[in-house]
């Protein structure tokens, strides 16, 4: 490869954890009646792993990648919990430890290019910008090493002297990437970064950011709609509802084994390509309103097994929500069909 | 913004509202109503209206009599406002002159936004020939220069009625209105629900009176808010020029009469200060009503509000918040 | 419901750029051919720009071809004028747009948009007009119906939306239903629910459905035929399953590869992806227009524009090497 690039001095893989957040709370509003986007999570990514938070829209997912970045924008503010990155908190930091923080320890793909780029800068200029906002470096010197990292997701280096519009959407969002990569942080945020996209760019795309992954060693927050794609691609899946973590285990077991009724309900969502064409079920109602959500097990109202004639159940389900377990080594559920004991 | 996620709100209609059990209420109209400057501005124009239809029972005299010995006197209780140089009471002469003076401008606000809605709306969604022959229209009304044309137009016109002076001031705004209506439309003939109504198989007519107008109401409004107090203003410069009916009863007629018998000169505010007041008071509510309904439109416009919020999060205390 | 069917003969649609002086065309829509055969679902899958979209606004009658036409009942509609002609066409066949927020009057009720349609093309007397809405309310799922009824758009769901779009398309009992991406947009829960519906419509009531996607499993899931397009022209067509199993198109290979499958649990190998875009082409030159993507790109392939041939009984594919022209010269 170029020497020019140096790999991170923490190259030895160890299973540390990088990021963890803790009975994060984050509330859309004051007084009256605020919204719980993000109802007490816990989650946990260790280094250079990929952890994909899948959800449909409304369950917050979105808020996570804004609280850990730290840029949540009001009436939407981290109500109670924690961010730990390396152990530290970042609720609690500064702005200006903030900043400092951000881009060169965690970094953000956003969904459209269009939001990260300006659409009156030269793309080169706009690296140097973010270059030179962290450290001191020479124009120059920050052009050599957007050009490198531009040609590491497949981008000639001419491209610097374009204006966004110029470039395709998949260009556009390989830009990005490589503004996210550029100062080698050791966790990246993607939030939807290739929703937008057609199918073949987006698979280009995504085994870019693997073989990346494998040379620089940075993990990746990857959060979609798409479980598909998660299954593919990530190593590990949190599945998110109405605001809470209800499933999280390395994706291999997921696919072969789901166990809350909701990511059952969601594989099964997704045609297959190959094999029989059964007719699926999917899942009855909607995702709710966070205004209002349902009291007990948040998704007791669309659960196939939620059914009022077992009595003790059915209380527990209504009223009582359920706690994150380890149902099996590496496999956490939020469900009162699994603690109670029994798949 | 995920795939998921709605469009933006279409700024130019809010879907209504249900207040209490049942009653709707147009969506623009609970947004105006919400709205401190609309809110006002409604406020200040309903006063003008209240007092110009009690007008004949609050005026203490008819506006033309003409009382020698009362002339010229300054306000009094007598004489709220004062009197003219032929005694005449200018209270009575405002608030009869309300009537004829917001009569007329709310007449010309309405023919003028009519034709620019029909005209612009039905340019912009049939395309083609029609438009071009709308847009020739609009741009022969524009390229006319408004004052010149109404000096002249009725320095000839042997009848000044109120139906003329409405019919000309409303033939020479209607067509600025008419080009900016028909650029919403354009925007929205292209959207989702109106290809459907096409699909559907509604009728031109229909799609133009019952899927696009509804959704540009507050446009519409505020075209008619617009051309409303133009035309206010236009007829009492008129009037106060001599071109207007001198025989009725209007603030550009007192203005006038102020003007021409050198009130001032002797010392005598009082014939110019309160039809003016009024003028200007009227003005400024369509001005502030005007304003709330582009604010309520345009969300980018909204910025009071966030700005109050920000300092709200500044005394409230949020736990563990993070700062930006 | 009488047999009917749509043809579909050579429709082209080009869209002019630039200006007078050095104008282009963008081929949105090249010969494209097919048919709609009662009680089938035929899905259009392609990707952004492919022209898809395009196809099934020109047969919904929102955009005049360029040149070929649609037959229907035997005579073409594309360009008829007379407003009875044009209200008859549209009685048989209807759309159903993508965006659920979008393809609703967002001041008007659900039962002001079912309800249009049965009054327009008097499907049902005027006394029974309230009653058939709410009968197609039920029909697409949408209970309590007097309720559901009564709300304005922006108080449902997308899924609900989408519902309404689909009754609304019902109201006038069409033959051929023609739905533009109607679950891209949707939750990923609720496409099931419905691309189910579509199923019992079509079980149920013979309708036919042209189904435009980008998304092949759900393709698969709901189709009989599949059709596929790149650059504004179809480049592989047969029933489903057999294309999908055994693709002739390299398109049709790639777009596969690239598809995210939940029935891999192992990561699939790298797929090697040249540069280029399926979106239509502008003034295109002769020969194949996958040709710079294509590993198995040959010679002919830049200096030819390939025919579609039939290469396996139903199964036909646009392209030099996997489906070649018989020995006979092109016309």
């Amino acid at each position: 490869m170029n020497t020019l690039m140096v790999e991170p001095a923490s190259a030895p893989v160890r299973t540390d954890t990088l990021l963890e957040l803790c009975g994060l709370t984050v509330e859309y509003g004051y007084g009256e009646k605020p919204v719980r986007a993000v109802d007490g999570i816990d989650l946990e990514i260790r280094q250079g792993e990929i952890l994909g938070l899948a959800g449909e829209s409304g369950c917050g997912k979105t808020t996570v990648a804004n609280a850990v970045m730290q840029i949540l924008r009001p009436p939407a503010h981290v109500v109670s919990g924690s961010v730990l990155f390396r152990g530290e908190d970042l609720v609690s930091k500064k702005t200006d430890e903030l900043r400092r923080f951000r881009w060169r320890n965690v970094s953000m793909v956003f969904q459209s290019a269009m939001n990260a780029l300006n659409p009156v800068m030269r793309v080169g200029d706009q690296f140097v910008d973010m270059m030179r906002a962290h450290e001191r470096i020479s124009k120059r010197r920050a052009l050599a090493e957007a050009a490198e990292v531009l040609e590491f997701v497949g981008i000639e280096r001419r491209r610097l002297r374009a204006y966004p519009h110029e470039l395709s959407g998949g260009m556009r969002q390989r830009v990005i990437i490589a503004m996210a990569l550029a100062l080698k942080p050791e966790l990246i945020i993607m939030d939807e970064p290739t929703t937008a996209l057609d199918v073949v760019v987006q698979r280009e795309i995504l085994q870019q950011v693997e073989a990346l992954k494998q040379n620089f060693g940075f993990a990746v927050l990857f959060i979609t709609h798409d479980l598909s794609l998660l299954l593919e691609f990530a190593d590990r899946i949190a599945i998110m509802y109405a605001g809470e973590i209800v499933e999280s285990a390395p994706s291999a077991d997921l696919a072969e084994s789901p166990q809350h009724p909701y990511s059952q309900g969601l594989l099964e969502s997704f045609p297959p390509l190959s094999g029989p064409r059964t007719r699926l079920t999917g899942i009855l109602g909607a995702p709710p309103d966070l205004r209002d959500p349902p009291s007990g097990c948040r998704f007791h109202t669309r659960c196939p097994h939620c059914l009022p004639d077992q009595v003790e159940l059915y209380r527990r389900q209504t009223t009582e929500r359920p706690r994150l377990r380890e149902a099996e080594p590496e496999h956490h559920v939020a469900c009162h069909l699994v603690d109670g004991g029994g798949e | 913004m995920s795939q998921l996620e709605p469009t933006i709100e279409l700024p130019l209609a809010a879907p209504p509202r249900r207040i209490g059990r049942g009653l709707r209420v147009p969506g623009w109209v609970v947004l105006l109503l919400q709205n401190r400057k609309s809110r006002l501005g409604l406020g200040m124009v309903a006063f003008m209206v209240i007092i110009a239809v009690i007008a004949p029972h609050i005026s203490v005299a008819h506006p033309n009599d003409f009382d020698l010995y009362a002339a010229r006197q300054a306000p009094s209780w007598n004489h709220l406002f004062g009197t003219t140089d032929q005694g005449s009471d200018i209270f009575s002469q405002v608030v009869m002159g309300a009537r004829r003076s917001l009569l007329l401008g709310a007449a010309a606000g309405a023919l003028a936004t009519a034709l620019a809605a029909i005209l612009g709306i039905t340019a912009a969604y049939v395309g083609g020939i029609v438009d071009e022959v709308i847009n020739f229209l609009t741009n022969v009304f524009l390229t006319i220069p408004p004052i010149p044309l109404l000096v002249v137009v009725s320095g000839y016109l042997a009848s000044r009625s109120m139906g003329t002076m409405v019919v000309v001031i409303a033939a020479v705004l209607w067509a600025f209105e008419a080009r900016i209506l028909r650029g919403q439309a354009l925007t929205l003939k292209s959207r989702d629900f109106i290809l459907a109504a096409k699909a559907s198989g509604e009728s031109t007519r229909r799609i133009v009176f019952g899927e696009l107008m509804p959704n540009m109401i507050s446009r519409i409004a505020a075209a008619f808010v617009l051309v409303f107090y133009i035309a206010l203003l236009t007829d009492a410069g008129l009037e106060f020029l001599g071109l207007g009916d001198m025989t009725k009863t209007s603030w550009g007629v007192t203005l006038y009469w102020a003007q021409v018998n050198s009130t001032v000169l002797q010392g005598e505010w009082w014939p110019f200060f309160f039809p003016g007041a009024a003028l200007a008071f009227t003005v400024l509510g369509l001005v502030l009503l005007l304003a709330g309904i582009d604010e309520v439109s345009n969300p980018k416009l909204r910025t009071e509000r966030r700005q109050r919020r920000r300092l709200l999060s500044l005394f409230v205390p949020a736990r563990g918040a993070a700062r930006r | 419901m009488s047999a009917t069917q749509l043809e579909v003969r050579d429709i082209s649609k080009r869209f002019p750029i630039g200006n007078a002086l050095r104008r282009s065309h963008v081929h949105a829509v090249d010969d494209v051919s097919f048919e709609l055969r009662p009680g089938t679902i035929t899905a259009l899958v392609g990707e952004s720009g492919s022209g898809k979209s395009t196809v099934a606004r020109l047969l919904a009658r929102l955009h005049v071809p360029s040149s070929g036409s649609v037959l229907f009942e035997g005579s073409d509609v594309a360009r008829v004028k007379r407003r009875r002609d044009v209200l008859r066409y549209r009685s048989q066949v209807q759309i159903i747009f993508q965006d659920p927020f979008d393809s609703l009057n967002p001041v008007k009720t659900v039962r002001h948009h079912v309800e249009r349609p049965l009054r327009i093309h008097h499907v049902v007397p005027r006394s029974q007009v309230r009653e058939r809405a709410l009968e197609l309310l039920d029909t697409v799922g949408l209970v309590p119906v007097e309720e559901a009824a009564a709300k304005y758009p922006h108080e449902l769901s997308g899924g609900q939306r989408q519902r309404v779009a689909i009754a609304r398309a019902l109201a006038v009992e069409p033959a051929i239903v023609l739905a533009d991406e109607p679950t891209s947009m949707l939750d990923v829960s609720i496409r099931i629910g419905i691309l189910n519906l579509m199923l019992k419509l079509k079980d149920e009531r013979g309708l036919s459905f042209l189904y435009v996607t980008h998304d092949l499993a759900s393709a698969r899931y709901v189709a009989d035929e599949i059709l596929v397009m790149y650059a504004g022209q179809i480049v592989e067509r047969g029933p489903v399953e057999q294309v999908l199993e055994a693709p002739l198109h390299p398109y049709t290979r790639l777009l596969l590869a690239a598809v995210p499958d939940p029935a891999k649990k192992l990561h699939t190998e790298r797929i090697e992806v040249r540069k280029g875009h399926a979106s239509a082409a502008i003034d295109p030159p002769e020969g194949c227009r996958f040709g710079k993507r294509c590993p198995l790109a040959i010679d002919v392939c830049t200096h030819v524009t390939p025919a579609l041939v039939e290469a396996r009984p139903g199964q036909s594919a646009r392209c030099h090497v996997t489906a070649p022209q018989p020995a006979t010269e092109r016309n």
